[in-house]
C-alpha cells in the first residue's frame, strides 16, 4: 500500500513540470494584451470578446495597443501606460499591489481560515467521541473494584509462593 | 381585462396582509379555523395573481398598446413566443412573472400540507405571504404593469432584439423558478426558528423543493450560458457578468447545502450550519434580483436595471436581519452533540466540499462587489473581468473536483488505509495516467493536465461504484449486468443519481478546460472566393446574401467548409438588424461536434466591395457543457424520482394533524 502511495507520488512529482510556464518570450502578444483591458463600450467583456460592430471603444483601443507593441515595450509596461491614460477601470483585473491585493488575498485566505477551522473543530468531534467511548468501554466503578480484589489476591499468593 | 389585472393586484395586497396575520396568530392562539383561513388566503391570492397575469398577457398578445408596459416591450410585429416572452422582459412583468411563479409555489406547499406539518404550516405560509408582500408592493406601487399611457401609439418599442432568441424564452424562467424554488426551504427553516422543530422534520419535508430549485438554477445558468454563446457572439459562453455571478451564487450555497444536509439526516449534525446555507441561499437570489435591477454594477443585462435597487437593498436587510436574528433566538436548540470518529471520514470530505463551494462563492460575491468596494474606500472605479474570476476560481474549482472523485468513496465516520487503497488508489493511479498520457502526447498546458487528471479519476471512482454495485446484484441475485444495473439505480435513486449528476459535473468540467486552455480563434477580411484555414479546418468564403422581413433585416455570409478537401457544411453566420429598436445583432453560425464546434462570426461587411470580417473559432469540447448539462438533468430526474416508501417518521411527532413525512 505504501509503496502503490509512493508510486503515485512520484507521478505527481513527475507530472510536476506540466506546471512550470511555457517558455515564452518577453515581448506581450496582442491577444494577451487585448485580455487584460476592458472594453469601454458596456459590454462588460475585454477588449478581446468585444464583437461589436464599429465599436467606439474596442477598436481605438485595438489600435493603439498595436502602436505600444510596436514600441517594444513590456506587457506591464504597455498596461501602465493604458492606466495613465483611462483610469484604472481600463483594466480587466485589480492590480496586485496596495489595496488591490485584497482582492486576490482574501478568498484564499477565507478558505485557507475555513480549511484550519475545520481541522480544529472537525479533532474536537473525534476527541469527544474518544471520551465518549472511553466512558462506556470502562468498567463501572463496583467492576473496577472486584478487578483489583482478584488481582491483589493473585498478586499476595504469587508473593506466598515466592517466600515459601 | 386590464382592469380586472389591476384590481386583483391590489386585492391581492390586501389579502396577502391579512394571510401573514391570520396563520401566525391562529397557532398562536391554538385556532385552526384561523390557520385555515390564512392558508385558503394564500390560494386566493395565487388566483389572483393569475388573473393579473393573464390579463398582462393578454395585453401583450392583443398587442393592446394603450398599456405603457405592452408599448415598451412588444410591438405588432414580433412572433407570438416573444410575445408571451415579454412577459419577463422588461421592469413591471418581470415582477409578476416571479409573484406568478412564488404563489403557485405557495399555494403547491398549502395543498401538499393540508393534513401533515401543522404545527409548522401557519409559519411557512406567513414567511411565503411576507416575500409575496415585498414583491406585490413593487408591482402595485413602484412599478405597476398595468399602468396606461394618455396617448396611445400605433406602434410599440420592440423586445430588446438580445432577447428575441429561443434560449432567452426558456433562460429566465428556469432561473426565476429556481431562484423563488429557495423560498420554500427558506419559510420551512424559518417555521422551524419560528416553532422551535429544529429536528430533520423539516429538511426531509423540504428535500425535493430543495433539489427542484437546485436543478431549475442549474438549468438556468445553463441555457444563460447557451443564450451568451449563441447571441453575444464573442466565442465564449461565461463572461463573469455581475447579472451571470448573481445567478451562480446561489446555485453554489444550494449545492453546498444539499450535500451538508446528508450529514444532517444521517448523523443529526451541522444543524446550525445547514440553516446558515438556507438562509444564505435565499439571501443570495434576493440580492441576484437586487443586482439585476439595481444598476449598481455596469453588466451586459442592463436591459432590467432600474430604480428598484434600494427596495430590493431594504428587503434584503431585514430578511437577512430577521432570519439570522431567528437563527440566533434558537442557537441553543440547534446546537447538537457533534461527534465524529475520525478525521479521516467522508463527513471531513463533505465538510471541505462544502468550505470549496462557499469559498467559491466567496471569491465570485468578493469579486463582484469588489469594485464598489474600490470606489468607497479609495474612491478609485477599478474592473474586476474575466482574468481575476478564472485566476481564482480555477485552482479552488479543481480541488471540488477531486473532492467530487474522493466524498462518495470514503467511508462514512471512520476511513481506514484498506478502505482507501480499495477504493481511492486504483483511481488515483488512473488519473495520474490520464496525465502523463496527455504530458507524452505534447500537452504543456499545466491547469488542462491536472483538470483532465481530476475528471479520469472522479470517472473512474464512479465507474467503480457502479461495477462493484452491479457485481454484487449479479452475485446475489444472478442478474443480467444491464438488468442489475437498472435495478441497482433503482434502489438506491438517491446515491446513483448523485453519481450522475457528478458525471454530468465532470462532463462540464472537460468543456471549461477544452474552451480554456486550447481555444483558437481567427479574425480574417476576405474578397468573395477567398480561403482561409483554422484548425483542420478549410473555410472560403462564398459572399453575402441579403433577406428582409417585416421584422428583420438580415446580412447572411455563406462560408463553404471543408475538411481534408470535402465539402462538409455550408455556414451562415449572420448580422441582423431589427427595424423598431434600429439595432443591429449577432448570429453565429456553429458546426458542432463532439470534440470540438467551429464557430463562425460575420465581423463586418463592406456592400460595395463585398468584402467581409469573419471571426473563426474552435472551441474544443465545448459541447460536453451542453451534453454534461442533460447528464446533470437526468441525474437529478432519479434524485428526485419517488421510491417507494420504506419509512415513516415516527407517529405524532408533531401535532395537531397527522404528521407523517414523506419518504425520501
Amino acid at each position: 500500500m505504501t509503496r502503490s502511495l509512493a508510486a503515485c507520488a512520484l507521478a505527481a512529482v513527475l507530472a510536476a513540470p506540466a506546471w512550470t510556464p511555457i517558455a515564452r518570450a518577453d515581448a506581450p502578444s496582442f491577444s494577451e494584451i487585448e485580455e487584460s483591458l476592458t472594453c469601454q463600450c458596456g459590454c462588460g467583456l475585454t477588449v478581446h470578446s468585444c464583437n461589436h460592430l464599429q465599436c467606439p471603444s474596442a477598436i481605438p483601443l485595438r489600435a493603439e495597443i498595436r502602436e505600444q507593441l510596436a514600441l517594444a515595450k513590456t506587457k506591464d509596461g504597455i498596461l501602465e501606460h493604458f492606466r495613465e491614460k483611462y483610469g484604472e477601470k481600463i483594466l480587466s483585473a485589480p492590480t496586485t499591489s496596495g489595496f488591490n491585493l485584497i482582492a486576490w488575498v482574501l478568498p484564499f485566505l477565507a478558505v485557507g481560515l475555513g480549511g484550519v477551522l475545520i481541522v480544529i473543530v472537525v479533532r474536537g468531534w473525534v476527541a469527544r467521541r474518544r471520551v465518549r467511548a472511553a466512558s462506556e468501554s470502562a468498567p463501572a466503578p463496583g467492576q473496577a473494584v472486584a478487578g483489583a480484589d482478584a488481582y491483589q489476591k493473585v498478586l499476595e499468593r504469587e508473593l506466598r509462593e515466592l517466600d515459601g | 381585462m386590464v382592469d380586472v389585472g389591476s384590481l386583483a393586484l391590489l386585492f391581492w395586497w390586501v389579502l396577502a396582509i391579512y394571510g401573514i396575520g391570520t396563520s401566525p396568530f391562529g397557532s398562536y392562539v391554538r385556532r385552526r379555523d384561523f390557520v385555515a383561513s390564512g392558508e385558503n388566503a394564500t390560494l386566493a391570492v395565487w388566483g389572483m395573481v393569475l388573473v393579473a397575469t393573464a390579463a398582462l398577457l393578454h395585453g401583450l398578445v392583443t398587442s393592446d398598446f394603450s398599456l405603457k408596459y405592452v408599448a415598451h416591450y412588444s410591438s405588432s410585429t414580433l412572433p407570438l413566443q416573444y410575445k408571451v416572452a415579454a412577459l419577463w422582459g422588461g421592469q413591471a412583468g418581470s415582477l409578476l412573472f416571479w409573484l406568478v411563479i412564488l404563489t403557485s409555489m405557495a399555494a403547491i406547499v398549502v395543498l401538499q400540507n393540508r393534513e401533515r406539518n401543522r404545527e409548522l404550516m401557519p409559519y411557512v405560509t406567513a414567511t411565503l405571504l411576507v416575500i409575496s408582500l415585498f414583491f406585490l408592493s413593487m408591482v402595485n406601487f413602484i412599478t405597476p404593469p398595468f399602468e396606461r399611457l394618455a396617448f396611445v401609439p400605433q406602434e410599440g418599442r420592440d423586445l430588446n432584439p438580445l432577447l428575441q432568441n429561443y434560449w432567452m424564452t426558456i433562460h429566465p424562467p428556469s432561473l426565476y423558478v429556481g431562484f423563488v424554488g429557495c423560498s420554500v426551504p427558506f419559510a420551512f427553516a424559518m417555521a422551524a426558528l419560528a416553532t422551535g422543530r429544529l429536528d430533520d422534520v423539516w429538511i426531509r419535508t423540504t428535500r425535493r423543493w430543495t433539489l427542484l430549485a437546485w436543478f431549475f438554477l442549474s438549468l438556468g445558468n445553463l441555457f444563460g450560458a447557451e443564450w451568451a454563446y449563441l447571441v453575444l457572439g464573442w466565442g465564449g459562453y461565461w463572461a463573469w457578468d455581475p447579472v451571470e455571478n448573481a445567478a451562480f451564487m446561489p446555485w453554489l450555497t444550494c449545492t453546498a447545502f444539499l450535500h451538508s444536509v446528508m450529514i444532517q439526516e444521517k448523523k443529526n449534525m451541522l444543524k446550525v450550519w445547514n440553516m446558515v446555507l438556507v438562509i444564505l441561499t435565499f439571501l443570495l437570489t434576493i440580492f441576484g434580483t437586487f443586482l439585476t435591477r439595481s444598476g449598481v454594477i455596469s453588466s451586459v443585462h442592463s436591459f432590467t436595471q432600474s430604480g428598484l435597487g434600494p427596495f430590493f437593498m431594504s428587503f434584503l436587510l431585514v430578511a437577512a436581519a430577521a432570519a439570522f436574528g431567528l437563527m440566533f433566538w434558537r442557537l441553543r436548540l440547534l446546537r447538537s452533540e457533534n461527534e465524529l470518529d475520525s478525521l479521516l471520514s467522508r463527513e471531513t470530505a463533505f465538510l471541505l466540499n462544502n468550505l470549496i463551494l462557499v469559498g467559491i462563492c466567496f471569491a465570485v460575491f468578493w469579486g463582484t462587489v469588489f469594485p464598489v468596494v474600490s470606489e468607497w474606500v479609495r474612491g478609485v472605479k477599478i474592473t474586476v473581468g474575466p482574468p481575476f474570476f478564472n485566476q481564482v476560481n480555477a485552482p479552488l474549482g479543481l480541488i471540488l473536483l477531486f473532492l467530487t472523485g474522493l466524498g462518495p468513496v470514503i467511508a462514512w465516520r471512520r476511513a481506514t488505509w484498506s478502505n482507501l487503497q480499495r477504493n481511492v488508489l486504483r483511481p488515483m493511479l488512473f488519473g495520474v495516467g490520464v496525465g502523463a498520457v496527455l504530458f507524452v502526447a505534447g500537452m504543456r498546458r499545466g491547469y488542462a493536465i491536472v483538470s483532465f487528471a481530476l475528471c479520469g479519476v472522479v470517472l473512474a471512482t464512479i465507474s467503480m461504484e457502479f461495477f462493484r454495485g452491479v457485481r454484487a446484484r449479479q452475485a446475489m441475485v444472478g442478474e443480467s449486468a444491464p438488468t442489475a444495473l437498472v435495478r441497482l439505480i433503482g434502489k438506491n435513486r438517491r446515491r446513483y443519481g448523485g453519481y450522475i449528476i457528478h458525471i454530468g459535473v465532470v462532463m462540464m468540467f472537460l468543456a471549461f478546460t477544452g474552451t480554456s486552455a486550447f481555444k483558437q480563434e481567427r479574425q480574417i477580411t476576405v474578397n468573395p472566393g477567398d480561403s482561409f484555414e483554422i484548425g483542420n479546418y478549410s473555410l472560403r468564403y462564398d459572399g453575402v446574401e441579403e433577406a428582409d422581413s417585416e421584422h428583420i433585416a438580415y446580412l447572411r455570409a455563406n462560408v463553404a467548409v471543408f475538411q481534408g478537401g470535402e465539402l462538409v457544411e455550408t455556414l451562415q453566420p449572420e448580422k441582423r438588424f431589427y427595424k423598431k429598436p434600429e439595432q443591429p445583432t449577432t448570429e453565429v453560425a456553429i458546426r458542432s461536434t463532439l470534440g470540438a464546434d467551429l464557430y463562425l462570426v460575420l465581423g463586418s461587411f463592406d456592400q460595395p466591395t463585398q468584402m467581409a470580417t469573419i471571426i473563426a473559432y474552435i472551441n474544443p469540447l465545448v459541447g460536453f457543457l451542453f451534453w454534461g448539462g442533460m447528464v446533470l438533468v437526468f441525474g437529478t430526474f432519479v434524485t428526485i424520482w419517488p421510491q417507494r416508501a420504506t419509512a415513516t417518521a415516527p407517529a405524532g411527532a408533531y401535532s395537531p394533524g397527522r404528521n407523517t413525512v414523506p419518504a425520501d
